[in-house]
């Protein structure tokens, strides 16, 4: 049998990363191809390849008979790929009808008039969308507005735009992240449908336990390597989290594991944090002097949520949090800062960076902030001693540039991370709250961001470390808390801590979790 | 040698444009434009607009605008020149009429756009419109005239040869370029608008900076509302329309930007006298009016095109 298309030895290189490396995917007729792998692994990297978002560094994409060495997003489409990204892209003012058949409105035939003028065939439009309304067993109006409808009933629509493109190839990223059990089904068995009619169709899921129920085959990706393939019947779930965990770290970590740290002193502790949004709940936790505490979980768990809502920056309904035994009430970043509070945030170029400022000014915004008064509106700027911070901070932490008024997008992610570490550094915080420190930067700055955190607990401060990386987290932590749709899963020593357990913990009990909270919500 | 280009245009730009359009009206009429009187005239004449564009400013730098300026200063000139018509002191009638005004109008704003969360294009369009009606109210619609002749004398007297206003505008900008450049209170400002979100997780407190703003912004105007009706001698209902536009202007030709975190005020003064500098040459070359504005406008465009095509990121 012929394959529907082939990515044959694709590689994609990033500055500094490479995403993919000679992977290999192919996807049969009336299949469903399951693409597994932890987050980074580079499944989303080989879905833009193939969406014609990114163009591979090397490799060739064959489709039918045609070979491609890239693709562009209308050669894509044309080669009837069509994708349902994890973000929906539904357009929230306008109809379904127009969300269905956009960019392919049919013209009235046979009418010269309405073919200069462009009138759209509403008429026969609305016909075929009532029709593909029915076959996802959406009950709704065409003509509704879809920012009135449910996250779950957006996905359907999103499905119905794709049945409407008469696409042979579907690419589904996370297609039940939203949806309840009862929706899953009816996905499950629109599915079966298109591959009764010979569409292939890419999946991609975290959700061990639906994978063995729909896949035909699944591939493993791991750090941009291609792993196996498998048979999704026979394969077992921990025959398949043995094959997305286990990477290797390169990494030197030369400072000793830190002593147990004794447990009579702790340096942080959370009581009973409820997020206003509910988005955390219940969270209990303590940070005893010398260790790091590691926080590990899906994207969406719960953990950013927390940190956030520690340093103030979204509101609590609940929970108390104490520092070094003293009760803290932070409703706001300016608080926690004065309180010694350091919160190095997950995405730099959205919350870390001022693309407009230099190195020096980066640096010194947050010492800047911490000795000034009434939230920053008075103080007088001391720029000699602002440049001493910076230069105290690029020689503390080898950030290469060729002067530090340099402006902050001339220097490589590695060191803008950097950067960032130092501006908190130079604040004299006393606990420090990393988000995903390592994302996007190389092993070489990885490992001195590391290493930075380790001097910090030898000098007694408290660390916190949230990482979508499990090795990562097995090597630098001394304790793991796993979180799970907006609370505490399990705390693992390190000493008994492995990636299948807390892949285990994180993939699985939000599998099983999820589906006990949604059957409750069904029966109301 | 393409990026050392750029970053001199960065640096001079506004400053080569203004200097191309002094030449080129002291080339079409090399003996009356350079004459001392001219160029007082010319300075006179960009002092409101700088005091207005100076203010304005500050809300493009926080990546937002002000529409309502023109309108603080009707309202500010019509309520000093009240104040001082009904025989209330000079000195105390300014600073409450112009300065005590123009903060109170500036804190609504603020409050308005921080309160709301709306885009401060909405609320200062509609300030705009309350406090141009608020001022026909008080007015009546008439204007209001007859001040005594020491307001006249502070405001637009001069100083050996220097005008007035040239002195209050300049001890403003002056003020200003102290606060942009030496108060925690300006970099927060640049740091609020180059990156909203980092700014807030670096405890920098969102709400005080914009309402401080859009006061700054209240001010400058209120300030320009007394020159205004000194230099006219009368408070003008419809004092101090469309000035929001050549403030807009003149902060944009002035090298900031409306995506907030860039710009300097030494710029906004050089955009304020190209400004001036046009208005006064086409007087000068007796342009009718009504083309003045036609030129003005393509001046306009022309001179921020090539600003952002060559100091464009690279």
């Amino acid at each position: 049998m012929h394959y529907l298309f082939e990515m044959k030895n694709i590689t994609k290189k990033f500055p500094g990363v490479t995403a993919l490396d000679n992977v290999n995917f192919e996807l049969f007729p009336a299949e469903v191809h399951v693409l597994l792998g932890e987050n980074g692994a580079g499944k989303t990297t080989l879905i833009k390849i193939l969406g014609g978002i990114y163009e591979p560094s090397k490799g060739e994409i064959i489709i039918g008979d045609k070979k491609y060495l890239k693709l562009t997003p209308d050669e894509s489409i044309e080669n009837n790929i069509a994708i349902i990204h994890q973000e929906l892209s539904v357009i929230e003012e306008l109809s379904i009808l127009e969300n269905i058949f956009l960019g392919k409105l049919p013209l009235i035939e046979g009418n010269k008039l309405a073919k200069v003028l462009g009138l759209v065939d509403f008429k026969k439009i609305t016909e075929k969308a009532k029709e593909l309304l029915k076959k996802v067993e959406l009950d709704r109006d065409p003509l509704t507005t879809v920012e009135e409808l449910s996250v779950s009933e957006k996905q359907l629509v999103e499905i119905a735009k794709v049945l409407a493109s008469d696409a042979k190839i579907i690419v589904m990223d996370e297609p039940t992240s939203s949806l309840t059990i009862e929706e899953t089904d009816n996905l499950f068995r629109i599915i079966r449908e298109l591959k009764s009619e010979g569409v292939g169709i890419v999946y991609i899921s975290h959700r061990l336990s639906e994978i063995k129920k729909i896949g035909d085959r699944v591939s493993v990706l791991k750090d941009g390597k291609y792993v196996a393939t498998r048979d999704a019947k026979s394969v077992t779930i921990e025959e398949m989290v043995k094959m997305m965990v286990g990477r290797e770290l390169n990494y030197k970590y030369s400072g000793a594991k830190h002593q147990r740290r004794g447990e009579n002193e702790i340096i942080f502790k959370v009581e009973n944090l409820t997020r206003l949004d509910e988005k955390v709940k219940n969270i209990n936790f303590e940070l005893f002097r010398g260790e790091i505490l590691g926080f590990a979980g899906l994207i969406g768990s719960g953990r950013t949520e927390l940190v956030e809502a520690i340093f103030g920056a979204d509101r609590i309904k609940s929970g108390k949090i104490y520092l070094f035994g003293k009760e803290l009430k932070i409703d706001n970043p300016y608080k926690a800062i004065k309180e010694d509070i350091a919160l190095i945030t997950e995405d730099r170029r959205e919350t870390g960076l001022f693309n407009n400022f230099n190195i020096w000014k980066n640096i010194s915004i947050i010492p800047l902030i911490k000795e000034s008064r009434l939230g920053g509106l008075w103080g007088l700027l001391n720029t000699s001693r602002e440049k001493e911070y910076a230069n105290k901070q690029k020689d503390a932490l080898d950030i290469k540039c060729a002067s530090i008024d340099q402006n902050i997008t001339d220097i490589s992610g590695g060191n803008q991370q950097k950067v960032i570490v130092g501006k908190w550094l130079a604040s004299q915080a006393k606990l420090f709250i990393f988000d995903e420190p390592t994302k996007g930067i190389d092993v070489g700055a990885k490992n001195e961001i590391y290493q930075i955190m380790h001097n910090l607990v030898e000098k007694g401060s408290g660390i916190i470390m949230v990482s979508s990386e499990l090795p990562e987290l097995l090597t630098i932590c001394d304790r793991i808390i796993v979180f799970k749709g907006g609370e505490i899963q399990t705390v693992f020593n390190i000493e008994e801590a492995t990636e299948e357990k807390i892949m285990f913990a994180a993939a699985l009990a939000e599998d099983v979790g999820n589906s006990t909270v949604r059957v409750r919500n069904y029966e109301n | 040698m393409k990026i050392n280009f750029n970053l001199y245009w960065r640096k001079f730009g506004t400053f080569v444009i203004l200097i191309v359009i002094v030449s080129l009206f002291g080339m079409l009429s090399p003996k009356y434009f350079f004459s001392t009187d001219n160029l007082i005239a010319i300075a006179l004449q960009s002092m409101i607009v700088l005091l207005v564009s100076l203010g304005e400013f500050f809300a493009i730098l926080n990546a937002g605008i002000d529409l309502s300026v023109g309108s603080v200063v009707a309202v500010t000139g019509m309520i000093t020149a009240k104040l001082l018509v009904s025989g209330f002191p000079v000195i105390p009638a300014m600073l409450i009429g112009g300065i005590g005004v123009g903060l109170v109008l500036g804190a609504i704003n603020g409050g308005l756009v921080y309160g709301t969360k709306l885009h401060p294009f909405i609320i200062t369009l509609g300030t705009m419109s309350i406090y141009r009606g608020f001022t026909l109210v008080i007015s009546n619609a008439h204007p209001v005239y007859g001040f005594p002749q020491f307001f006249k004398n502070i405001v637009v007297g001069s100083l050996w040869k220097i005008p007035n206003p040239v002195i209050i505008a300049a001890v403003v900008t002056g003020i200003l370029i102290f606060i942009t450049n030496k108060t925690k209170f300006g970099r927060n400002l640049y740091a609020l608008g180059g990156n909203k979100k980092a700014a807030w997780f670096a405890g920098i407190s969102i709400k005080w900076h914009t309402i401080m703003t859009f006061i700054i912004s209240g001010i400058t105007a209120g300030i320009a509302g007394v020159v205004m009706i000194a230099r006219l001698g009368a408070a003008e209902p419809l004092g101090g329309s469309g000035l929001e536009l050549f403030a807009i202007a003149s902060v944009i030709i002035g090298g900031a930007s409306f995506f907030g975190g860039v710009g300097k005020i030494s710029g906004v003064v050089i955009g304020s006298l190209v400004l001036g500098v046009i208005n006064n040459g086409l007087n000068i070359l007796n342009i009718p009016t009504f083309y003045q504005q036609i030129v003005l406008g393509s001046l306009i465009i022309i001179a921020v095109t090539l600003d952002r095509t060559f100091s464009a990121k690279r």
